[in-house]
């Protein structure tokens, strides 16, 4: 018998690609080499390399690391796509920008942390991104010279925008203290309108209390904001005027499923009036004054020369 | 004893008892307890004058006295009661509500004389409330005595401590201080007195201004020159039971200024029924505040008034207020989240209080320059570095608490000595319009004629008249308002005193 001799079949360095990616898919959260290597036995590590590598760097294949080695997984074919047209650098500091998954955004700081590039770089680069829409910078409330990135369509959170009391960054003092005077206002005339009634005390106070989903809808239908406030948000209203002393607050136990129960409880706001009149001693001008600590006999600041006493006698 | 409080007591002093006093009592207030011999070289008085002074001192239990193991006399001064003068017209206005003009007349006459015995203070104030009534009514010794018997019942006055009892033994030479004992039970008890008797009035004459004849007068209109029967039991007044009651006072009126719906459409008197009060008790024991506390449901339910957290609640109320004055009320919608949060970081301040961030570090500085707000630093890292550090904003109510009461004082101090200023630039003027009327009552007196009595009234020109006017117009003003401050220190240092433990 004439011996055959067989030819070792090199593999098209194309279908290993193929057949890697195809592996990909069936695996979706990511193949070792060791799989990779089982199920091309014949393929050479020298090989089998050169195919990772070229996946890589066309963008189809994410390299991650785990416990076991490393680990291949696909990449979303949308963003390989868009990819295309990008180098290394700019694909690593998109993935960063988007695994910043909890607040949606991040500092660019923190970017040239986790990707090690210099500073130069990265603004080279997050230009570009921006200019090819895929990242957007966003001013934080907290300190408005910082800028935190993030992608495109994503909306901005809460914690950095400010929520319903901030519009482009401005807290909006007035608007907070119009609703503070409108809500004050309702609970006093509540106050007043129990008063009247005469009734046992027991009822007197009860009906003086007015739950926050009460106040939430009289605020709601002055229709004095312009943007949608929730409950939790007259709630912080609320609090602001218990710690100006106008207001008392108590928490009952509600059913569950009485409109405005959060949790089985519902807290109820009441106007109060004030515990004690001005003290005696912000009566006196002495009790005022800026410069009480210089003031002695004899000196250029003294109560024989105190011009505050002056006009407070010709009062 | 601070600055504040020993410049004070000798402002007091001084306007009250004179210079002589004023040095002794600030010299003792200063080093504290002192010997005779010492105080005499210190000061540079003559022994006559500080015997005389100390005398004064104690009659009016400002200054109290020690027998020491070695054998001498040690004497100390009580800063404390010293201060209380200043709160002298609140007691007598009390009395006035409680007791009438009568009560108000004997808590003045025992203020101003230290101690006294119940006769001399009811024969005293029959004179004075004589006078003030109309002609040919007098006041009868009975009804001064009654008003007296009350008001030791109600022990807002108490007997002075009495030399005891011992028996005679010759042979033991006397202790160079007597020491002083009350048996409990004794304090409030009133003496048997048989006082009978009406108010003398004084006639009118030209002596009357001048005490000394009076005093003669009263002696030959024939009072009896036996000791009377109470001598030795002398009384004075309790100014423990009056704070006692200042202290519920303010705590009614807060408590009434928080329920006023409530208060209105309550009826007159205490005919309530059963029902509405137990009503009014449990709105009351379930009101945030905390001052009436239900403790148990013996007796169809037990209620207690929660005395230290009221009197917390008010020394808070009084920071707050003199916050909200001083700084404006945005600062004190800060100052009451702080205290009722406790500890928070800047950026937890701008959020619940709703102030703009900058405002909002603006006012926390000012406040924390004036020491009402302090920092309270927690290192993240050992090196404490300030960028790995949290500072918490806190408020300490007891120290903000005590810098107030310094304040309060100095703030007294002041008052007085700008009355003083003022009396003083005008002295001119007040002696010429004294003079003045003297001239005028005289001449009143052997009946001159209105031309001439005009004509002496027109030694005083128009805008002369204007400035005493002013004068004691502002005079009064100050006068108010050391009273008004006084309250403040009232509330501060009850609320400190309840707050230091007792051993």
């Amino acid at each position: 018998m004439a011996e055959v001799k067989v030819k070792p079949e090199v593999p098209d360095p194309m279908d290993i690609e193929t057949r890697i990616i195809e592996l990909c898919h069936q695996f979706p959260h990511g193949i070792t080499d060791q799989v990779i290597q089982n199920d091309m036995p014949h393929m050479e590590a020298q090989q089998r390399a050169m195919a990772i590598n070229r996946l890589l760097s066309m963008g189809q294949l994410d390299l991650l690391r785990s416990n076991a080695g490393l680990l291949y997984r696909i990449k979303e074919s949308q963003n390989a796509s868009k990819m295309k047209g990008s180098d290394n650098q700019e694909k690593l500091v998109y993935q960063i920008i988007e695994d910043a998954g909890n607040k949606g955004s991040i500092w660019s700081r923190d970017i040239r942390y986790k990707s090690n590039l210099p500073l130069t770089e990265i603004n080279k680069i997050l230009k570009n991104l921006e200019s090819k829409k895929l990242i957007k910078a966003v001013k934080s409330v907290a300190a408005s010279k910082k800028k935190v990135y993030m992608l495109y369509n994503l909306q901005p959170d809460r914690s950095v925008t400010g929520g319903a009391w901030y519009s482009d960054q401005d807290f909006e003092s007035e608007f907070v203290e119009v609703l503070n005077q409108q809500c004050f206002k309702f609970l006093q005339s509540k106050a007043e309108a129990a008063r009247e009634s005469k009734q046992n005390p027991m009822i007197q106070r009860n009906s003086s209390f007015a739950s926050s989903h009460e106040v939430w809808k009289y605020i709601c239908e002055l229709g004095i904001s312009k943007v949608e406030l929730s409950m939790e948000d007259i709630e912080t209203i609320l609090n602001t005027l218990i710690y100006d002393g106008k207001v008392e607050m108590t928490i009952i136990a509600a059913k569950e499923g009485t409109v405005g129960s959060v949790d089985g409880q519902m807290k109820l706001y009441r106007a109060v009036s004030p515990l004690i009149q001005p003290t005696g001693l912000v009566r006196t001008p002495c009790g005022l004054c800026p410069v009480f600590d210089d003031c002695h006999e004899g000196g250029e600041i003294s109560p024989s020369n105190c011009i505050y006493m002056t006009e407070w006698l010709e009062f | 004893m601070t600055q504040a409080e020993i410049k004070l007591c000798s402002l007091l002093l001084q306007e009250h008892f004179g210079e002589i006093v004023e040095k002794i009592g600030t010299y003792l207030i200063r080093t504290g307890t002192q010997p005779l011999r010492m105080i005499i070289s210190d000061t540079g008085l003559l022994l006559d004058q500080v015997k005389k002074a100390l005398c004064v001192l104690i009659q009016h239990n400002l200054v109290t006295y020690q027998l020491q193991k070695r054998g001498f006399v040690e004497y100390e001064a009580q800063c404390k009661r010293v201060l209380r003068i200043l709160r002298y017209p609140r007691y007598i206005y009390t009395a006035k509500t409680l007791y009438n003009d009568t009560g108000e007349l004997i808590v003045e006459e025992l203020l101003l004389n230290g101690k006294m015995t119940m006769s001399a203070v009811v024969r005293k104030v029959a004179d004075r409330l004589t006078e003030t009534m109309e002609d040919g009514k007098t006041m009868d010794y009975a009804d001064v005595s009654n008003t007296f018997v009350r008001l030791a019942d109600t022990h807002f006055v108490q007997r002075c401590p009495l030399v005891p009892e011992t028996p005679e033994s010759p042979d033991a030479p006397p202790p160079p201080a007597p020491t002083l004992v009350i048996n409990e039970k004794d304090m409030y008890v009133v003496p048997r007195l048989n006082l009978v008797g009406k108010g003398k009035r004084r006639r009118s004459c030209d002596e009357e201004e001048n005490g000394e004849h009076k005093a003669k007068k009263q002696k030959q209109d024939g009072e009896s020159s036996e000791p009377p029967p109470d001598d030795g039991i002398y009384w004075q007044v309790n100014i423990d039971r009056f704070h006692q009651h200042f202290r519920d006072q303010g705590i009614v009126s807060a408590v009434a200024n928080r329920m006023d719906q409530i208060f209105r459409s309550l009826p007159a008197g205490y005919n309530i029924v059963k029902q509405v009060l137990d009503q009014y008790l449990t709105l009351l024991a379930d009101d945030p505040l905390e001052f009436v506390g239900k403790s148990g449901d013996s007796g169809g339910g037990m209620y207690t008034v929660n005395l230290h957290k009221a009197l917390a609640s008010l020394a808070t109320a009084t920071l707050e207020s003199i916050v909200e004055e001083r700084f404006g009320s945005r600062c004190a919608r800060i100052f009451r989240l702080l205290l009722r949060k406790k500890h928070l970081e800047q950026k937890q301040v701008e959020d619940f209080a709703m102030i703009p961030a900058k405002e909002a570090k603006d006012m926390l500085y000012k406040m924390l320059s004036e020491n009402f707000v302090s920092l309270q630093e927690i290192p993240k890292t050992p090196d404490h570095a300030p960028s790995r550090t949290f500072y918490l904003y806190t408020v300490n109510v007891l120290s903000s608490a005590r810098m107030l009461l310094h304040r309060c004082y100095k703030s007294v101090a002041n008052l007085m000595e700008r009355r003083q200023y003022e009396t003083k630039e005008n002295k001119r003027l007040l002696e010429k319009s004294q003079r003045v009327e003297a001239i005028l009552a005289s001449m009143q007196a052997t009946g001159a004629e209105d031309a001439q009595l005009q004509e002496i009234e027109e030694m005083i020109t128009a805008p002369e008249r204007q400035q005493l006017e002013t004068l004691k117009r502002n005079v009064n003003k100050i006068d108010a308002s050391e009273n008004q401050v006084d309250e403040t220190i009232f509330v501060l240092e009850s609320f400190i005193e309840s707050t230091v433990k007792k051993p």
